[in-house]
This record gives structure tokens, C-alpha cells and sequence, in this order.
């Protein structure tokens, strides 16, 4: 069936999909009531952000990194610290952690990105937990308390609104910016670069990919939109300690999220927050009182079921299940 | 559809109806509370035990208890002053992450129309679920978290009935100053903390009450929490002979000195062990008869038969087979104070609620804590939070401070293990 379908009438269905998957998104918060579910939305679409940007060193380099809390962590701190030293509105702080993620990319990837397979992985997650010991201990950088935001909002500029839906746009926008940077990224020389190094990095190296370079832009990228997202984070909860800002399950909810969806997919880590955070939401809402930490129980089977059954994620069963209905179309 | 399901929805409201008149319990549509706790996680042990207390109090309130007739609401079933209607407690775990806290407030407030909210335990987490209850001005009741800044913030609808920092420093110097007319030198003390938030909030607090009564702090030592010897530390308090030595300390380390110190005899004449490690059943059982005498606050005092404190904490052990500790009671005494506004507002606007708790001005006797009452100032902070003193004496804490309150005399010098 399929193959008789000419490729322009193909890609012109994709688009016609994409375009009503674009509105579905843009719509919906508008046609729900529910405060509730908005506000999942918008954590849905924080959740993709970060995971997307992991996904471009994690899913297209193929670096796992479990660290990538730090980044997040740079951009969260910074914003508050910004409130809490100069009172700024918390989204001026993002530019520095952006600037404090690069230069740590820089002094992080260095170093590590020459080390292969889990070594790098160990790296990341010593580095992160390193960034959250020295937090602890320093009192200028609010301790084990942590640090607060504006307490109430003094204008605009404080991005605190009772409404989820300024939320939803602001990290949907964000999360756009990125997803058409990691699009252009892909069929970009980069992205045959990465691709190639994900590969066999040896044979890649061989035939001249400047393969440590471009791990390293690849990681700035992510390191920068990953600390954009912890700062927006910053600027709705108001709040951030060593363990929401830099503890080390929010590294791995980033690598759970683009591993469900799809770890070097364009649309993998969208499509795991959509699924992940309202089940998490939705158990916690539904279980609250009584079969509480179902959640985990959840993750655990989803991290197993993944690992031995589809270690390519959703996008590798829907191309399981094509190939499986091209097969049987015939 | 709607009218074939009426008949199975009003099946089991009926039953519920029957057993309640056969109990002359509540009635009417249950107003909801909704409560914030760490029920999963590195907290989850505390965040259960608040919700077995709540639970208790759900019952206690909506059925009639004669025995408890001093405190708001217990004499009666459900809320009497909106029609008898009783109360429903809606539990959220915060899982404590600022953000879960966030998005549960939302829910609570937004889905189950609670009327008002209590917890959510760790202080960073009530700060961010009482943002959001500000912005939709939903009253919340907090009975447990101490961070200062909580009450600092301008909020209108953020109240608080635990006693903070300045409170417990305030009745430490109080206690050395009796003790110092009593004719015991007081005049060098030293504090021993560890030195994470606790240790470091609480001695440094201390340290600025002391100074602002002209009393100086002698010497301090913090030292790392989970030390495994702490020998240095007790040469260092025997050399300098302290009159007083205050401890900050979590449960391993709180073990550790008592131990330190008798290995190497030194035993300082006034000992205080501030709560947390000390309070803990833990220390009790394996240290405590190595530190008779030594001197400790809380604010939950359940050695008074006949007392409020006396009977819930029976009514808790019967329910769950352990002690009620002082935080759980603190939780519980939040959320009652909630319930007692929600009654005295005579309505479940949330302007009347706030109303009511801005009037709020229970006495001593009408509460489970050992406060001189509950009583709001404009940051929402109560002003008659206090702290009792409690010495150890075998393996029970007795009340020895302040003397209105006290059940038994305060024996000096410490006498550890002897």
C-alpha cells in the first residue's frame, strides 16, 4: 500500500500532520478548564525541554550523561541568586547560568568527552554530585535550605502568574526554538557528524570527523538550553534546594524521558514527558492517600521494559510496527 | 445514564448515613481539608505518621467526644456552627520535591475544593505550596515548619502555629537565667553543633539571643554530622570546663558524645541536647542511661494524665502501637487550629476562614501543645508558641521547665551515668 503513495504526496501528509499536531498543541490548554491539567502541560512541556536538550548529547552523540543536572542547576540558581543578591527579576539570572553552564561544557567536556561508554557517564554523575556537595556546604548559596524567589510577584517581569497557561507558552516556545535547531542539526553536517560518532566513533575518527570537537558543540548546545530550562523552572516554582535543583534523579528523569520516546529522535523526548508526567501526575493524584510511590514502581518496570525489550524507545516500536504492517501488506 | 447510576451512588451514602445516625456522627456534605505530607521519599516515615494523627483527629471531630470536651470541636460531631456538616481530610503526598508540593496545592485547591490546606512538612516545600495558596487565597495552616523567612513574606493567608528559632533560643536563656538566680554559675557556655542547616540555624540563633542579653557564647565547635569519633570535640569541652554545654546534634552523633564523654568521664554541670538527635527513641534506648539529667525542649508534653496531650497520645497508640513524637503533634495541632477556624467562620468562604484565623485565640487548655495558646500576629506567626523543658529521667523525658507546666522538679547538676 504504502509504496505505491509518491514521495511528495508523502511528505506533504507529514506536513498536513505536523501542522494539526502543532495546533492540537497550541489549542488545547485553551479548551481545558482544569487549571490542573494546564499546569501539567506546562510541566510536560519543561520536562520535553530538558530531556530534548539532553537529547542532543545523550540521543544524537550518543554520550549518556547522567550530569546534565548541573547545567539545569547553574540556570536555577542563577536566576534566584540573582533575586537574592540583587533582586532582579529571576529570568534576568538566566543569561549567567548560561554563560556558567558554557564554561563548564567547556571545563567538564574537555576532559571527559574523551573517555568512552559509561566512564563518561561515571564522570557526569561525580561532576553533578560534586556541584551538589558544594552547594550543601555554602551558605552564600543558601545551604541544604535553599533559596527562595520574590515572594510575591512585583511585575511582569517576575514571570509569576496564578494562570499555568503563560507557562505552557513560554516553555513551549523555548522547547520550539530548540527542536528546530536539533531539525536543521540533523541533516546538517553536525548531524551526520554526531550520528557517525554515535556509530562507531573510531570509524568515524578514521575517516576524519573531528570527532572531539563536535561532541563538545554538541554538549555546549545542551548544556545551554538545559540551564535555559532550569531557570525557567526557577522562575515558576520560586524555589530551589541542592536536591530539586541538583540532585541526581532529574538527571535521570532526562534520560528516562528521550529513552521512552526515543533517545536520537527529534520528537522522542516530547513524546516520553507527554506520556511520563501526567502518569506521574495522575498516580500521585489517584494514589495519594494510600498506594503512594506507585510512581517509582512505574519508572523502575518502564527502565527494564526498555533496556531488554526496545532500547530504541516508542520511535523504535513504531518502526518495528511498520516494517511489521509493510511486511504483512504484501 | 445519569438517572440509572442515581440509585448506586445513593446505596452506599445511605449506608454511610445509617451508620452515622446509629453513631450520631456528622452530617451533610463533608467540607474538605486538604493536608501536604512526605509520604514517599527520605521523609516519608514522618509524613505517615502525620497522616495516622490526622486521620485520628478526622474521627475525633466527627464524632462526639465527651472525655476531650476542652478542645474546639471535640464535644460535638462535625463542623456545628455549618450545620453539623463533618470534615474530610484530602492527603497529598509531596513526594519532597518543591515542585510535586506545587502541583498538589494546585489540585487540592483546584479539583477537591478543599476549603483550606495544612503542611507540607520541609519548610522549602511550605514556602513554595503556600505561594500558590496565596495566589488563589486559599488559607493554609502550617504546624511544623520552622524556617523564619515563612512568616516574612507579606502573605495574607499563610499562618503558622510552631514555635521558631527566636522561640527556642528565648527559653534556653530564660531556663539559664532561672537556673543562674538557683546559684549555679551559667556564665560559660559552650555550643557543640553539626554543621548542615540545623545545627548551624539553631546555634547561630542562640548565639544572636544570647549576645542581644548580654550573655556571650564562650566557645562554639561545629563539627561534620555522622562523625565516627568525636573525641576531639569532648577534649576540647574538658579542657575549657563550660559551665553550660548545648548540643545540636542528630541521632548517630547525639549517641556518639553521650558515649564519648563517659569513656573519657567528663561530665559538664548543665547539659542541653537540643531535639532532633536527642528526642529521637533511638538515643533514649541506647545512650540514655549513660545521660541522666540531661536537658532537652519539646513542646509535646504527654507525661500529664488527664491533660489533652495524655489522652490523644493514648487514643495514637492504640491506633498505631507507637508514641505520638512532638513533630507529629505539632502537624496535628496545625491542622486542628485549621478546623476550629473553618467552624468559628461559620462558613467555607475562604475570606471568613481567614477571618477566623486572624481572630484565632485559643488558650492553653484547648490545645494538645504545650503553647501558652494560639494566637496570630500579622505575619500570620503565633504568638504564644513555647517551648517546654524536658529532662531525662530513666528512659522518660519529664517535663521540668517552665514550672506552671512542669510535672516534675529540675535535678542539677547532670548527673549522666550515675
Amino acid at each position: 500500500m504504502s509504496a505505491s503513495i509518491t514521495a511528495p504526496a508523502r511528505s506533504a501528509g507529514r506536513l498536513v500532520f505536523a501542522a494539526f499536531v502543532l495546533l492540537a498543541l497550541l489549542v488545547w490548554p485553551l479548551l481545558v478548564e482544569n487549571v490542573f491539567y494546564q499546569r501539567v502541560g506546562a510541566l510536560v512541556m519543561l520536562a520535553a525541554l530538558s530531556a530534548s536538550a539532553w537529547n542532543l548529547v545523550g540521543g544524537y552523540a550518543g554520550q549518556i550523561s547522567i550530569g546534565h543536572v548541573l547545567f539545569f542547576g547553574c540556570g536555577a540558581y542563577a536566576s534566584l541568586l540573582g533575586f537574592t543578591w540583587f533582586e532582579w527579576p529571576p529570568i534576568m539570572g538566566a543569561p549567567f547560568g548560561i554563560a556558567l553552564s558554557l564554561l563548564l561544557a567547556v571545563l567538564v567536556g574537555l576532559p571527559t568527552l574523551r573517555l568512552k561508554g559509561h566512564y563518561f557517564s561515571m564522570a557526569t554523575i561525580a561532576l553533578a554530585e560534586l556541584a551538589r556537595i558544594i552547594v550543601v556546604n555554602s551558605p552564600s548559596l543558601g545551604g541544604g535550605v535553599g533559596i527562595s524567589g520574590p515572594a510575591i510577584p512585583r511585575s511582569m517581569a517576575d514571570l509569576s502568574f496564578i494562570s499555568p497557561l503563560p507557562y505552557y507558552y513560554i516553555f513551549g516556545a523555548v522547547l520550539a526554538v530548540l527542536l528546530l535547531f536539533t531539525w536543521w542539526m540533523g541533516r546538517a553536517r553536525m548531524g551526520f557528524y554526531l550520528r557517525a560518532i554515535r556509530g562507531q566513533e573510531r570509524a568515524a575518527r578514521s575517516l576524519g570527523v573531528p570527532a572531539q570537537r563536535y561532541k563538545l558543540y554538541a554538549l555546549l548546545v545542551s548544556a545551554g538550553f538545559t540551564s535555559l530550562a532550569g531557570s525557567l523552572y526557577a522562575a515558576m516554582v520560586g524555589f530551589v534546594d541542592p536536591d530539586s535543583g541538583l540532585g541526581i534523579l532529574l538527571s535521570v528523569k532526562m534520560v528516562i524521558v528521550s529513552a521512552l520516546g526515543g533517545a536520537g529522535t527529534l520528537f522522542g523526548p516530547l513524546v516520553g514527558a507527554a506520556i511520563l508526567v501526567p502518569l506521574e501526575e495522575f498516580t500521585n493524584a489517584a494514589f495519594g492517600g494510600d498506594g503512594t510511590g506507585i510512581t517509582y514502581v512505574v519508572y523502575g518496570a518502564i527502565i527494564m521494559l526498555i533496556s531488554r525489550y526496545a532500547p530504541g524507545g516508542l520511535a523504535e516500536i513504531l518502526a518495528r510496527l511498520k516494517a511489521w504492517g509493510a511486511r504483512h501488506a504484501r | 445514564m445519569t438517572i440509572g447510576r442515581r440509585p448506586l451512588l445513593a446505596a452506599p451514602a445511605l449506608l454511610l448515613a445509617g451508620r452515622a445516625f446509629a453513631q450520631g456522627a456528622a452530617q451533610g456534605t463533608p467540607i474538605k481539608v486538604g493536608s501536604l505530607m512526605p509520604l514517599t521519599g527520605v521523609a516519608a516515615s514522618a509524613g505517615n505518621s502525620a497522616k495516622a494523627a490526622l486521620e485520628l483527629a478526622v474521627e475525633l471531630i466527627n464524632t462526639p467526644q465527651p472525655d476531650l470536651a476542652a478542645m474546639p470541636l471535640m464535644a460535638t460531631a462535625g463542623f456545628p456552627a455549618i450545620g453539623g456538616r463533618p470534615l474530610q481530610l484530602v492527603m497529598a503526598d509531596q513526594q519532597g520535591n518543591p515542585s510535586v508540593a506545587q502541583n498538589q496545592a494546585l489540585r487540592l485547591i483546584t479539583q477537591e475544593r478543599v476549603v483550606a490546606l495544612t503542611g507540607a512538612y520541609q519548610s522549602g516545600l511550605t514556602l513554595t505550596a503556600s505561594a500558590i495558596a496565596e495566589r488563589h487565597g486559599i488559607p493554609f495552616v502550617n504546624g511544623e515548619s520552622v524556617a523564619t523567612n515563612l512568616t516574612e513574606r507579606g502573605f495574607q493567608w499563610f499562618f503558622r502555629t510552631t514555635p521558631i528559632g527566636p522561640d527556642i533560643a528565648a527559653i534556653y536563656m530564660e531556663f539559664l537565667q532561672q537556673v543562674r538566680v538557683g546559684g549555679r554559675p551559667v556564665a560559660k557556655i559552650a555550643i557543640v553543633n553539626e554543621n548542615t542547616e540545623y545545627g548551624t540555624s539553631i546555634a547561630d540563633v542562640i548565639r544572636r539571643t544570647a549576645e542581644g542579653r548580654g550573655v556571650s557564647i564562650a566557645l562554639q565547635i561545629p563539627y561534620a554530622a555522622n562523625s565516627a569519633d568525636v573525641s576531639a570535640q569532648v577534649l576540647q569541652l574538658k579542657e575549657a570546663q563550660p559551665d553550660v554545654v548545648i548540643f545540636i546534634s542528630y541521632t548517630s552523633d547525639a549517641i556518639l558524645y553521650a558515649r564519648t564523654m563517659r569513656a573519657q568521664g567528663y561530665r559538664p554541670p548543665v547539659l542541653i541536647g537540643d531535639n532532633s538527635g536527642f528526642s529521637d527513641d533511638s538515643f533514649v534506648q541506647s545512650a540514655g542511661d549513660i545521660a541522666q539529667g540531661l536537658i532537652n525542649r519539646s513542646a509535646f508534653d504527654a507525661s500529664r494524665p488527664g491533660s489533652n496531650a495524655f489522652k490523644i497520645n493514648a487514643l495514637y497508640k492504640t491506633r498505631t502501637g507507637r508514641e505520638m513524637d512532638d513533630t507529629t503533634a505539632r502537624i496535628m495541632q496545625g491542622f486542628l487550629v485549621a478546623c476550629d477556624a473553618i467552624n468559628r467562620a461559620g462558613s467555607t468562604q475562604p475570606a471568613a476562614i481567614q477571618a477566623a484565623l486572624r481572630a484565632t485565640d485559643l488558650k492553653p487548655e484547648q490545645l494538645i501543645m504545650g503553647y501558652r495558646g494560639v494566637k496570630f500576629d500579622a505575619k500570620g506567626q503565633n504568638i504564644n508558641a513555647s517551648v517546654l523543658l524536658v529532662q531525662l529521667r530513666g528512659r522518660d523525658y519529664v517535663s521540668v521547665y517552665p514550672a506552671d507546666t512542669a510535672t516534675a522538679q529540675l535535678e542539677l547538676p547532670y548527673k549522666g551515668w550515675e
